[in-house]
This record gives C-alpha cells, structure tokens and sequence, in this order.
C-alpha cells in the first residue's frame, strides 16, 4: 500500500481563479505549475532565499528569515496534528529538508518540489496518510 | 516490495498478514515510495548496493501492538529494526543497520504518560520528543526544564538509548544517565520493567534506578536487545539563575593545570553547567568557535599570544543556581587561578524574559530548537553545502597534554587521508569526567567520494585506537570497524555481547548488526562484514 500520492479529497478539483494560489504574478513563481488543482491552506516563504514578491493569496502567508523554529512549533506543527492542510513554500533547501522530515512524522509528504533561483525551491506539502486525509 | 535476506517471499507475506492484523493495514508500509522514507538521509552508501535499505516500515500504536509485531517476526526469523523518531541523521537516522530489516517506526507512540512535578520526573514513550515535551511542560505552566540536544527534534527515548547529550547541568546532560526506568519489549515478546518498575504496586520508579540485583538498564544502551516502549527520565526543577564566565590562562604550559583544576571544581559540584576549553589566541579574528584548528608547538603559540595580547587558553564555566550561591561558587573558582584573568559573560534571571528569549543559546536554557539547520544553509560564507555529514567522534582523555595530543594528530590524520572536517570541536564534556572530540565529516550523494571516504575513516578509527582513543558512538557504516578496536583480550566485549545476544534472541531479530553485535545465524555466515 502507498501512502505517499496527494491526500486531499475533499478539494481535489481544480477551480481555476478561485484556488488559493499564486496566480500570474510575474515576479512570483506559479503554484499551480506544481500543484495542479490543489488548494494550498498556507504558504511559508523564507525571505532570506526569496525576498521577491509574496504570493497574492486568500491563504495565509507565513515569511520567516532563516529559523523555521518558531514558525513550525507555533503555527505548522499544532495544525500538522490535524487532518487536512496543504502547505506551500519557497525555502532553501536546508529548510525544506527539515520540515520534510517533521512532516513525516505528521503522516504528511512532500509531494512536488521544484529548484527556483539562487538556492530557493518551490514545495508542497500535503497530507500522505488516509488517517490525515482532509 | 523486497524480502528480508534469508527469507522466502511466502514467510515475509505470512509475517506482513500476521501485522496488519495486528496494527491495522494502513499502518503497514511496503511500497518502494513508503520505504524510500526510512532511507538514510546521510547514508554513506548512498544508491550503493550496500546501501541499508527497509524492506517494509509499521507504525504501531500500542506496546501491544509491539508485543504483537515482535511475536510474528520472532516467530518467522523477520529481522525488526525499531527506531524512535529516526531523526538521528549523521549516526544513521531511519535506516535499519542491516538490509532488508523491517523499520519499526515508533513515532505513533508519543504519550507523555506522566509528569511528577514534586518529583522532578516523567515518563514517556519513544515517540515523544523534546519539541513535544517542551510543549506539554509549558501548556501546564510546569517549572521543570528538559535537557536537549542540538537540534532538538529527536526522541527523548532515542536520543537517550543512543547516548545522547545536551548542554544544560549535571546529570541532566547525559541523558542516559538521567533516566530511572524502563519498560522494553523483548524478542519473544515478552515485556521487562527495570528497577522499581519490576516491583508492582511500587510508586518508585522514577526515583530509584537499580532495582533489585544486577542493573539491566545499560543492556538497552545502543543495543540489539529489545524495544524500549517507556523510559522515565528526571527533570531539572528551573533554577533561579544562570551564569557564565571565562578564566584565561596566558601561557601554552597553562593548559594541563586548567583542566585539571576545573575538573577538581567540577568534581567538587563548584560548577554544574557544561565547561567548555577554546583558545583565544587560535581563534582570533572571528574564526568558527566549533573548528578548532591544529594546535602550534608551544613556542609558537606563545608567541602569537604575547604579539596579540589574547590568552593562549580560555575555559568557560556554566552554573545554573540562586543568584548569591553562583555569586560566591564563581568567586571561589576565581580563587583557584591566580595567575588567570576572567571574563564575565552573562547572568540570566529565570524565567527567561522575552527579551533575552531572542539572544540565549536556547539548548542551554532546555528549550529545544531547529536553528542549526539555518546555520549550515547556502550562503556567501557557506557557497557549496554538503549532503549532509557523519560525526566522528572519540572519547581522548581528559587532561590538558590529551587535549593537545589528539587534536594534532586527528587534524594530521585526516590531512594525510585527504578527509574533508566540517567541524573540529574543542574538547565536549557533555558526560560528566570525560572528553569527547566531535568531528562532522561531509558524505555526499556520490559513490566514488564516499568510498573514498569510508576507507580512509576506517583507517582513522585505526589510527585512533593505536593511541587509546575509542569512537562512544558512530554511523553504521563503521559500526563495525569500531567495535573491532574494543579489542582487549580477544574481544571480550564483543564476544560477551553476543553471548547475551544469542540468549535474549536466539533467532536475532532484533536490531541485526547494530553496534557491531551480530546473531549467531548471521556470525556463522561471517556477518557483514
């Protein structure tokens, strides 16, 4: 059994203009490139690799500078313990490394990334075990 | 899905039946992608054939679940390999020490069973860790602080078992040291309760460690000897206050006396935060505090000292207490060094203020963090991170001319075999009478570069133990090559391991090959080696 695809049923069909995605910001990477229809619940951007636009969203945006210590324990990790959430991030991928292996722990994934400029790269984050599924 | 070795594809189904049945079926992983997961990051064989792969991962929830896991493995010789949170990366991380072991993640298993604030204590499961921890302690207002190590996401129970450390006071840094019971699973599935826990009914557990007859506990220390599914540690009650101060010593010849006389203090319980030995006069002009260079002859280093006017040698002192006992703890140790000058760091009040939250080392204060990630990232100082590191890391003696001695011949070592060092710590004491040198070496994701890097550590391990210098810990590529060098009459050591080895799992399920022990089945087919 694989846990591994995207787990996010209940808002798995694309909705166009309506996601909570980046849309065509052109100094912002494109979200639903990696994520087709994909809600994503928040974004977390590492300013010291992507100090560029932040993405125009309905969904929160959660910039940190380096130390994704304080932004994990407090605002990803207690709704981690939750089903449900697609995050998305621009980060190194230092960070990105780190929060792939807490997520794993959360029953979660990272289910696409993509290298951007100068050491950023472009993730998701999602739900990777039935128990978890939103 | 792969087969653990020596077994048929119809047995290891069998076994996986018996688990799901046990754990439910969505806790029982067997894919390619779900076992990827439990690679080790910082393998150093990595897309190698020797590469130490998961044939399959289960997630129990419950010690019975465990209990039942184990039976279907010990019954059908399925090699079972647990791990806490497998955050262990640079000593092996998720990865079995044997290939085609089972993974038994333990990380659902994350109860906080108990904290007993009038006894400074707790007990917990192996999923729990220090992050969790910190987080239960402070949505209950407790007083009582964790030691944790740096970073600070791993289990307490693993980091523990592995030998772990921290940086806060005696015991409490040690973390083996600082449980008192434990509760394992054992290969047939029967369950051990160490100490007080073996006596029901007993509301001692925590507080007294041995029990009745031989101590059992140190069994469990980087063992292949069960499943530890609760451990209770003690905690420290939060002091009133922390202080730091630095005695500087101007000469080269200065070293051996400092180091003798600060452990007489520590000894002595003058001080219990963690020492530290740097040298101002190496480090001078903003040079990383954690790569010690090679040490100069004392000619030389003398006279770099007298043309900066910086000390040859510093040593940091910690103490955690009331303000007025620090006061005069620290005015006694001053008295132990006349010919020294001394620098005052910091007095931290507790509990921490907002304020000095943002500029504390925060594993000093137990307050676990992720920082050190940031700090290894790409940037203009750092153009070319690794794949990641190992540490190497062996127990020298603790004396001044120890000191001097292993860092120039490690250093000198590591340049003849061409062995990249990340960091060359100065001299950690993290356990208590002892000093330990912490290397990080960079492995990378390319075969050729970590075959090269194997063999010349091997041969490092060699060169070290010829000087009387043995790893405390190491990655499974080298569990082996270290375990060799406890070699005092014919391997005892090894040979006494394996004889309870063969007694407590006689169908070696557990842990296959980790720490150099091996079941008889394996040893008779020369093991990995």
């Amino acid at each position: 059994m694989s846990h591994t695809p995207l787990l996010t049923h209940r808002r798995a069909v694309l909705k166009g203009g309506a996601l909570g995605l980046i849309p065509a910001l052109s100094s912002a990477p494109a979200w639903a490139a990696i994520a087709p229809g994909v809600l994503i619940d928040a974004h977390v951007i590492d300013r010291r690799v992507w100090p560029g636009a932040l993405p125009r969203s309905d969904a929160p945006v959660l910039p940190f500078d380096g130390d994704i210590t304080a932004l994990w324990y407090h605002r990803l990790d207690p709704r981690w313990r939750r089903p449900g959430f697609v995050l998305g991030g621009i980060t190194g991928a230092d960070t990105l490394f780190v929060l792939e292996q807490l997520a794993r722990t959360r029953h979660r994934a990272v289910v696409s990334r993509r290298p951007l400029s100068a050491g950023a790269t472009q993730w998701v984050i999602a739900p990777a075990h039935p128990s978890i599924a939103g | 899905m792969t087969t653990p070795p020596g077994l048929t594809a119809a047995v290891f189904d069998d076994a996986l039946r018996e688990i799901r049945a046990a754990v439910g079926d969505e806790w029982v992983f067997t894919t390619p992608a779900d076992t990827a997961l439990y690679r080790d990051a910082y393998s150093l064989f990595w897309d190698e054939p020797e590469e130490r792969l998961a044939s399959a991962a289960v997630a129990p929830a419950t010690v019975e679940q465990v209990q039942a896991v184990t039976r279907a493995c010990n019954a059908r010789g399925v090699p079972l390999y647990p791990i806490s949170t497998g955050r262990n990366l640079g000593y092996g991380g998720s990865a079995p020490a044997y290939s085609g072991s089972v993974v038994l993640d333990l990380k659902r298993m994350d109860r906080v069973i108990e904290v007993d604030e009038r006894n400074g204590s707790c007990i917990v499961e192996p999923g729990v860790s220090y992050f969790d921890m910190y987080r239960h302690l402070q949505s209950r207002g407790s007083r009582l602080w964790i030691d944790v190590p740096d970073p600070g996401w791993g289990s307490m129970i693993g980091n523990a078992l592995d030998f772990g450390g921290g940086y806060t006071a005696n015991p409490y840094r040690n973390h083996f040291e600082a449980h008192c019971g434990m509760e394992v699973v054992l290969a047939d599935g029967e369950i051990l309760r160490t100490g007080m826990g073996a006596l029901p009914g007993a509301q001692t557990w925590q507080q007294y460690r041995y029990g009745f007859g031989p101590y059992l506990d140190g069994l469990f220390k980087q063992s292949t000897l069960g499943i530890t599914t609760k451990m209770g540690f003690w905690l420290f009650p939060q002091p009133e206050a922390y202080f730091t101060a630095s005695i500087n010593l101007p000469r080269y010849d200065d070293l051996p006396m400092l180091v003798d006389t600060i452990g007489e203090l520590e000894n002595a319980n003058i001080f219990n935060g963690m020492p530290g030995i740097s040298s101002p006069v190496l480090f001078r002009g903003g040079k990383n505090p954690l790569d010690f260079p090679e040490i100069p002859e004392g000619a030389e280093m003398d006279r770099l000292a007298r043309e900066t006017g910086l000390p040859c040698w510093s040593a940091r002192l910690t103490f955690y207490g009331p303000e007025q006992v620090i006061r005069a703890q620290w005015a006694y140790a001053k008295s132990r060094f006349p010919t020294a000058s001394f620098t005052e760091h910091a007095l931290v009040k507790l509990p921490l203020s907002p304020a000095d939250m943002e500029r504390i080392h925060k594993p000093s204060f137990g307050i676990p963090s992720l920082e050190m990630f940031a700090m290894g990232a790409r940037s203009a100082h750092n153009p070319n991170p690794t794949d990641g590191h190992f540490w190497f890391s062996p127990i020298i003696p603790r004396t001044g001319e120890g000191f001097i001695a292993a860092n120039r011949i490690i250093r000198q070592t590591c340049q003849r075999l061409d062995i990249p060092v990340l960091l060359f710590s100065p001299p950690v004491s993290s356990w208590w009478r002892a000093f330990i040198l912490v290397m990080a070496i960079p492995v990378h994701k390319d075969p050729a570069r970590n075959q090269h890097l194997r063999a010349a550590v091997k041969e490092l391990i060699r060169v070290c133990a010829d000087h009387g210098w043995g790893e405390y810990r190491t990655a499974p590529a080298f569990h082996d090559a270290v375990m060799d060098t406890y070699s005092y009459n014919n391997h005892i050591v090894r040979r006494v391991n394996e004889r309870i080895k063969d007694a407590l799992d006689p169908n070696g399920i557990l842990s296959v090959g980790r720490y150099g022990v091996w079941p008889k089945r394996l040893r008779e087919q020369g093991g990995r080696k």
